[in-house]
């Protein structure tokens, strides 16, 4: 009992009142709220970015950053495109660009892990020249001849209503969630990120375990990319231009330590509904994008701030000592 | 008899719903050396936080020349004269020495005259009775001289209470004589002196009086000369602790466990050449910069060295990386537990289970969370740590406690060869004594140590044998059985070089 009071009281327990209290208001706001398209559908518009903001919490708790996600999701859409218009088969061509995806993510990881340059550098420079890339493959034009069953993946039920971009998104979520909280990688992945040094010295090859990272967060930005291309039905050069920065946000807002080190995935979960549900509601009324996204940036700054406020001292003041 | 400087009467000081201090009188009389003893956490960093004015008493008075008067903070502190250094000293790393002397002082206007100023600080330094340049950059001065930097700029504001809180935890020898010369000076100028300290020897040579403190409540304050060390320990503790720095029995076999032949690495040390017996304990001595860590840190693999032999086992081996010295039975316990010792937000058994992760995993790399909780459980038993529970950050410990947790988490490997950094320093007495004899139970077990320490009693008290460095050389080893601590000094200081 005191255990899950204890919880309440941490920033997820935060998250996850503020999360009802939308919910909660959107309902009120509109009936079709609460509907289970509108679920689906508010799921839908965001998946890719979610799915990468799972891999992106590994590394930031980490203590490192991942910039070129964005990049990456854009030239493994565009060389999907690419070589489906130069005649490859589809699914050979997914193949080869979830081996794009590792082989950037490994170039990343070569100079952070082994190297030792620093992540914002590093990724800073795979993002200007991954995205170049993509340009290059595509020049200006769209593509958007794909095959038939490759859209039907991306815009119809995989099973039911339900689309396979959400199911890789739930299945994905369970997944890294027992490694991240449950599994001796996640353990060294918190400890790597509170002191490398401690690592170093208790035998940890934090090396390796950098590099596993980011050829991870490779790989799913790969794959989000083709989730993208699919329930678009289309490519181009700018294809999740600046995702990066909404799902550092998401992140963030999340509870992780932009120092690294602490956060969970179960924080960035509640952070993901929130800005979703958000999004959805002030869309519901009405309210534009961009104010939509101010109102995000509202939250980020709030999320940053509250870790210094310490918000049990302004609970217990009725109780507590006053000397 | 002369007036009390300053008198604290009946101070008490509460946090939340923990006394840290509670009725607290002492009095300081101008031209003495007034030691203070406690165990950590007996509340002495909190009677010196409100001799500075940083902390405010829940009740109590303070006297100044024998008059009330509150010191609200800092500067109130400073304008009555009170000044603190700390074993840690503040000084502005790209300011040179005069600059930091006179860091608060507006008397000279907006413009500084560089000459002026140094003229005044070398006034100071040549006070303290030392030599140091006072236009020499701040970063460049090692510890003891950044300290005597900040006991300048107390003179230079006419202080005349000096408060000293474990200034030589972190120098060596020769420095930390020098520092309780000054100390010594100061006093014969009519200044008090609080001098705060772990080492005991320390106080029976400079103190005038020694106050015990003990969990907030004042002892008992007597004359140097009406103290026994024992008497002194007793009553930090509270109990007797009768194997303090008592000589402890050899367990050395003739078996060699480690064997070290011209061991350099270019710039740092050279033909270093050594032999360790199980079974055996051998600390190394020296001055800071003496690079006894740089040495150890060889041996574990962070710094391979450049050239030389490592046997170990009666194999000739390379330890590329902590992992491989790790995976041979080698630990390593730092000097610097922040740093490289302990994931201080982490949980005491988070901590414990670090370096044996992989024992602590199922078969599909699964967190084993029971079997991690009963063995952080079986080491804050047997090393008698105290904590809440197993799931506190090891932040929120005493440096005694960190300590135990960072040796829980290397015992736990079973390691043949325990490397030592500084085990007790800047730890309480009890602790000390608790982590002497689970050094001593380690080797007897059929164990090897190795023991970099500061601490000459400890030193000879503890070790089998005596490696003494001095700047990256060999000095001799000695048999603890006929070396003094003026015999290591010797050594440590390049007064003779003797023949290994």
């Amino acid at each position: 009992m005191k255990a899950a009071l204890n919880r309440l009281q941490s920033w997820e327990g935060f998250l996850l009142c503020a999360l009802i209290f939308i919910i909660f208001m959107n309902a009120n706001l509109s009936p079709q709220f609460l509907s289970f398209s509108n679920q689906i559908n508010l799921f839908q518009l965001s998946i890719e970015k979610v799915i990468v903001a799972l891999v992106m919490t590994f590394v930031i708790i980490n203590a490192e950053i991942d910039l070129s996600v964005g990049s990456m999701m854009g030239l493994s859409a565009c060389a999907f495109g690419w070589m489906v218009q130069g005649g490859l088969p589809a699914g050979l061509v997914i193949v080869i660009c979830l081996g794009i995806g590792i082989a950037g993510g490994a170039l990343n990881g070569w100079f952070i892990a082994k190297v030792g340059l620093p992540s914002l550098v590093v990724t800073l420079a795979t993002l200007i020249g991954f995205r170049g890339l993509a340009r290059v493959l595509v020049e200006d034009r769209g593509i958007n001849d794909f095959p038939e069953w490759f859209d039907a993946l991306g815009q119809q039920g995989f099973i039911g209503s339900v689309p396979f971009a959400l199911f890789a998104f739930v299945i994905l979520f369970v997944a890294l969630y027992i490694i991240l909280q449950r599994s001796g990688f996640g353990r060294k992945t918190y400890v790597i990120g509170t002191n490398r040094n401690v690592a170093d010295f208790a035998g940890i090859n934090t090396g390796r375990h950098k590099m596993i990272i980011f050829i991870a967060s490779g790989l799913v930005s790969a794959f989000a990319g083709l989730l993208y291309a699919a329930r678009v039905g289309a490519v181009r050069g700018d294809v999740a231009l600046g995702f990066e920065l909404d799902i550092i946000t998401i992140v963030l807002l999340g509870g992780v330590s932009i120092f690294g080190g602490s956060g969970t995935l179960v924080g960035t979960l509640l952070a993901i509904l929130i800005v979703l549900n958000l999004r959805n509601g002030m869309a519901l009324v009405n309210i534009t994008g961009h104010i939509q996204t101010g109102v995000i940036g509202l939250l980020l700054i709030g999320s940053v701030i509250a870790p210094r406020i310490d918000l049990t001292r302004l609970w217990r003041r009725p109780s507590g000592d006053n000397s | 008899m002369s007036q009390p400087v300053l008198r604290l009467n009946g101070i008490s000081k509460h946090f939340d719903m923990t006394k840290a201090l509670s009725d607290m009188s002492i009095t300081l009389m101008p031209g003495e050396v007034h030691a203070i003893v406690g165990e950590n956490g007996a509340g002495k960093s909190t009677m010196i936080k409100i001799m500075t004015g940083i902390h405010q008493p829940t009740s109590g008075t303070i006297d100044v020349d024998g008059k009330a008067r509150s010191i609200s903070g800092p500067q109130a502190a400073r304008d009555a004269g009170i000044a603190a250094i700390y074993q840690e000293p503040m000084v502005f790393p790209d300011l040179d020495v005069a600059e930091n002397i006179f860091i608060s002082d507006n008397s000279s206007g907006l413009l500084v005259r560089p000459a002026a100023l140094r003229n005044r600080a070398r006034a100071l330094i040549e006070r303290i009775g030392i030599k140091l340049d006072p236009s020499r950059i701040a970063s460049g001065l090692t510890l003891a001289e950044q300290q005597t930097v900040e006991i300048a700029r107390a003179l230079s504001q006419d202080v005349r209470v000096l408060i000293m809180d474990e200034p030589t935890a972190s120098l060596s020898a020769h420095e930390a004589t020098l520092l309780r010369k000054i100390a010594k000076t100061l006093a014969g100028e009519g200044v008090a002196v609080v001098y705060i300290s772990h080492r005991l020897e320390e106080i029976f040579e400079i103190s005038d009086r020694v106050t015990v403190i003990r969990d907030g409540n004042h002892i008992s304050t007597k004359l140097i000369e009406d103290v026994t060390s024992d008497g002194m320990i007793t009553e930090m503790v509270g109990r007797e602790v009768g194997n303090y720095f008592a000589k402890a029995a050899g367990t050395a076999t003739n078996e060699i466990i480690l064997e070290v032949r011209n061991l350099t690495l270019d710039g740092v040390f050279e033909n270093i050449s050594f032999d360790l017996h199980r079974g055996e304990v051998l600390c190394m001595a020296g001055l800071v910069g003496a690079r006894r860590t740089d040495l150890a840190l060889a041996l574990f693999g962070v710094t391979p060295p450049t050239s030389g032999t490592i046997k170990y086992k009666g194999e000739t081996t390379h330890f590329t990386t902590p992992r491989v010295a790790i995976e041979a039975g080698i630990a390593y316990v730092s000097e610097d537990r922040r740093k490289f010792g302990l994931a201080m937000p982490m949980a005491i058994k988070s901590n414990i289970s670090l370096a044996t992760l992989s024992d602590f995993l199922s078969p599909l790399g699964l967190l084993k969370h029971a079997r991690e909780d009963k063995i952080a459980h079986h080491f804050t038993d047997r090393l008698n740590i105290r904590a809440p529970d197993v799931d506190t950050p090891v932040s929120m410990l005493s440096g005694g406690n960190q300590q135990k947790v960072m040796l829980a988490k290397w015992l736990n490997l079973n390691p043949e060869l325990l490397i030592f950094d500084e085990p007790t320093r800047g730890i309480d007495i009890g602790a000390k004594a608790e982590v002497h004899d689970l050094i001593r139970t380690f080797v007897a077990d059929g164990g090897a140590a190795l023991v970099v320490s500061s601490d000459l009693p400890e030193v000879l008290a503890m070790g089998d044998r005596i490696f003494v460095m001095r700047e990256g050389h060999q000095m001799g080893i000695l048999d603890t059985a006929n070396a003094t601590q003026e015999t290591v000094m010797i050594l440590a200081t390049g007064q003779l070089q003797e023949a290994v």
